[in-house]
């Protein structure tokens, strides 16, 4: 099996699931016990918070675990304190989780903002300068987008929201991002930012949010008092360590990583562009581990579905939303007519090989040939 | 003690007023429940016109009752608790799973003549043991908070109950024979299978799949409707067809207006030839008239005219709200919304015909190999097993 679909999802590491079998058989111990077990547990969860903010490179920030990125997400919309009725801006082509949760906050009486993208997915930063205005409470701008892989300069779109109101409170969903994109938190002065374990080949239920030191946001789960208050629960502790352990590697391996989903990416988008009506959606400066594209020929599905039975799976736009046959990005980005249902998004990952990249290339024009006669 | 509701009791009333075939028709009823019990450890037992499931555990009770309503053939069902036949232990009993206080009725049905009692007595003694017992009840015949039933049998038992839950009612799912139905994974063809394994049919179905126009989680979509529909037909099949190759065929040899058209005949065509295979008397549709441009009498009447089998159209005079509403009795709604595309909607022409007729089809039909397309479908035929839910 060729696995193209890694912004998806990843597969979890060996290393990382021993980690969550030792953690749920001998160190299953709560980590709010206080006998000598739990306190070591304790311990192990701060150690992987610690590593964590390393690799975000904000050893003075707080981190909050949560089970999933749409938590964090949640939570950086809900938990933040914002007058009512003020400016909430986010990107046209942020995730489900982000937009979702801001047409919530607009039915609660915000006064919410899209700002337009360019086909890549990436901000208008004129057009984003325009939508700021003092009242601006919330901005939240995805770093590396999930389905056209647009990498945002969040640390200029930042400067430039606190130039406007110095207390507005600046998110960024870095899901895509973490581990593959250099972050620096510190530098950059972003508030607040989402991270998840699965896009990292650590378990899934375990993601976290990233607070600036100094901000105060209000917790959006009540009970036990768990992670200061901010998200009670019992820890994931087998999970949390996990994913600290697979931040780490990624921060040690990124440039080797990194390098290996670039070659992959610039084959297939070189032998791509080599059919007509096949126009890419992921710009040259995107994520070396998300290549977009769309097809005015042959629909997303149908090459999705062709390619399954070959052993090879890919995505079309976000997995998440594939069930609702969501084009809302596609359309944020500027497709139109039938390139709206031709996207095809394929996502790479620390175990994809160069050599999948030519079998890719191989099945996937046998396929396009014989669909494109019948059109989509 | 506590007694306990440790035995359902099944009644199957009047449907078997039918002479000579009672025998049949109740064999073909045990058969049905003992497949919709699959997998609960428990025991059935018949004794003169009643079924009883026992000795099932208790935290079973609720999923036995559950699949039992949706046994076609069973009139009621009602939890009761089974005891030795005598009067003051059923006075107890009674008074036990009884409320405390308020107003009541006892009313008793004496199949067992060795009591010579009359029933009304019987009821007298068990209302006075349960008034010993209970002293803030009090009786009322007419205006009651609750009735107390006593069934005394033949057997030596009696059975205490309250409830009387309604069952699926119709006729036991096979006792009419067996039927084929092209099920799209839309919201009509299951209900069209419930309502006709209601009178009794046994139901296999055909879905046409257009890999890979249609995904893997549209055929997982058809797979969840027939096991949502298995409760009520224990023995559903479910045959694939694989129908891409000739969707291309009509698609490059035949005027789009008429793709529907000819696809539907294919369909029929290959429905039939199934149902003979398969000993089916009859093919089944969900088609309700006027509903969307395959489904005028026109249409109607050409994707007919390929068939000889009878066509059973139990929707053909609903209207969408009531079809709903049995999708959603019987569970299969929310599966049939899933979005994922069926067949039916690859190669949509913009204006599909709708007064087709029938020497057009059949002269468009001439350009293509119809016996080579309908064979080659047949033999890529794939079998999928629909289990018990859950």
């Amino acid at each position: 099996m060729i696995y193209f679909d890694n912004a998806s999802t990843t597969r979890c590491s060996e290393q990382a699931a021993e980690i969550l079998i030792k953690y749920s058989s001998e160190l299953y111990f709560n980590p709010s016990s206080a006998y000598p077990e739990g306190i070591s547990v304790k311990n192990d969860l701060e150690r992987a918070r610690s590593r964590i903010l390393r690799a975000l490179r904000a050893p003075e920030g707080k981190l909050v675990f949560t089970s999933s990125g749409t938590e964090s997400d949640n939570m950086a919309l809900f938990g933040t304190r914002k007058p009512n009725g003020s400016r909430v801006i986010i990107s046209a082509a942020e995730h489900a989780a982000i937009y979702n949760s801001a047409m919530e906050l607009k039915k609660r009486g915000y006064d919410v903002r899209l700002c337009p993208v360019d086909i890549g997915g990436k901000v208008d930063y004129e057009a984003f300068c325009g939508l700021l205005t003092p009242d601006t409470s919330l901005v939240s701008i995805i770093h590396a987008n999930n389905e056209t892989g647009g990498i945002n300069d969040i640390k200029a779109l930042c400067a430039a929201a606190k130039r406007v109101n110095p207390d507005v409170i600046f998110h960024s969903d870095g899901v895509q991002a973490f581990g593959k994109i250099e972050v620096d938190l510190t530098d950059s002065g972003i508030d607040l930012y989402s991270i998840s374990g699965h896009k990292i080949n650590a378990p899934k239920g375990v993601a976290a949010l990233y607070i600036r030191k100094g901000l105060n946001i209000s917790p959006i789960i009540f009970g036990g008092g768990q992670e200061n208050g901010l998200r009670s629960s019992t820890e994931n502790t087998g999970a949390v360590v996990a994913f600290a352990e697979m931040a780490a590697y990624f921060a040690e391996n990124r440039k080797k990583l990194t390098e290996n989903a670039a070659t992959i990416k610039n084959k297939i988008a070189s032998a791509l562009s080599e059919i007509e009506e096949i126009k890419f959606v992921s710009g040259t400066d995107s994520s070396d581990y998300i290549l977009t594209f769309s097809s005015s020929k042959v629909r997303g599905e149908v090459m999705q579905h062709a390619l399954e039975r070959l052993g090879i799976l890919i995505g079309t736009g976000s997995a998440c939303s594939s069930t609702r046959a969501s084009k809302r990005v596609a359309e944020a980005i500027g497709l139109k007519d039938k390139y709206l249902d031709g996207v095809m998004r394929i996502s790479f990952g620390i175990y994809n090989t160069p050599e999948e990249a030519d079998e890719f290339i191989k099945a996937f024009f046998t396929k396009y040939k014989e669909l494109s006669v019948y059109g989509s | 003690m506590a007694a306990e509701f440790n035995t359902i009791l099944i009644r199957y009333g009047e449907i078997f007023l039918k002479g000579n075939n009672k025998r049949y028709f109740e064999s073909l009823l045990i058969k049905n429940i003992k497949a919709a019990l699959e997998g609960i450890d428990c025991k059935f037992v018949r004794s003169q016109s009643r079924f009883y499931i026992e000795g099932f555990s208790l935290s079973d009770k609720n999923e036995v009752i559950s699949r039992l309503t949706k046994v076609f053939g069973i009139h009621s069902i009602s939890p009761a608790v089974k005891t030795p036949t005598n009067l003051e232990e059923i006075g107890e009993i009674a008074a036990s799973v009884s409320p405390k206080s308020g107003k009541f009725r006892v009313t008793v049905k004496r199949a067992d003549k060795k009591i010579t009692l009359k029933s009304m007595e019987v009821a007298a003694i068990i209302g006075g043991e349960m008034l010993k017992r209970s002293p803030s009840l009090k009786v009322d015949l007419f205006k009651y908070d609750f009735e107390l039933n006593v069934d005394i049998r033949e057997n030596g038992y009696s059975y205490i109950f309250f409830e009387s839950i309604p069952g699926a009612q119709g006729l036991p799912a096979g006792c009419s024979g067996k039927a084929m139905l092209l099920l799209s994974g839309g919201i009509d063809s299951p209900v069209a299978a419930y309502l006709m394994a209601k009178r009794g049919l046994n139901i296999a179905c055909v879905h046409y799949h257009s890999f890979p126009y249609t995904s893997e989680l549209a055929l997982q979509k058809v797979v969840d409707l027939a096991a949502r529909l298995r409760p009520y037909i224990p023995n559903i099949e479910l045959y694939v067809v694989p129908f891409t190759e000739i969707q291309y065929a009509i698609h490059e040899h035949c005027p789009k207006e008429y793709m529907i058209t000819i696809m539907r005949r294919f369909m029929m065509r290959i429905a039939e030839r199934l149902a003979k295979e398969k000993k089916c008397g009859a093919l089944i549709t969900g088609e309700s008239l006027g509903q969307v441009a395959s489904q005028t009498i026109e249409s109607i009447n050409v994707t007919n005219s390929v068939v000889s089998l009878p066509v059973f159209r139990p929707l053909i005079g609903s209207d969408k709200e009531e079809i709903i509403e049995i999708a959603q009795k019987i569970g299969t709604f929310d599966i049939s919304i899933r979005p994922y595309e069926d067949c039916c909607t690859v190669f949509l022409p913009k204006n599909p015909i709708i007064h087709p007729k029938i020497e057009d089809a059949v002269r468009f039909e001439k350009n293509l190999d119809i016996e080579g397309l309908i064979q080659k479908a047949i033999d890529g035929i794939e079998i999928k097993k629909i289990s018990q839910n859950p």
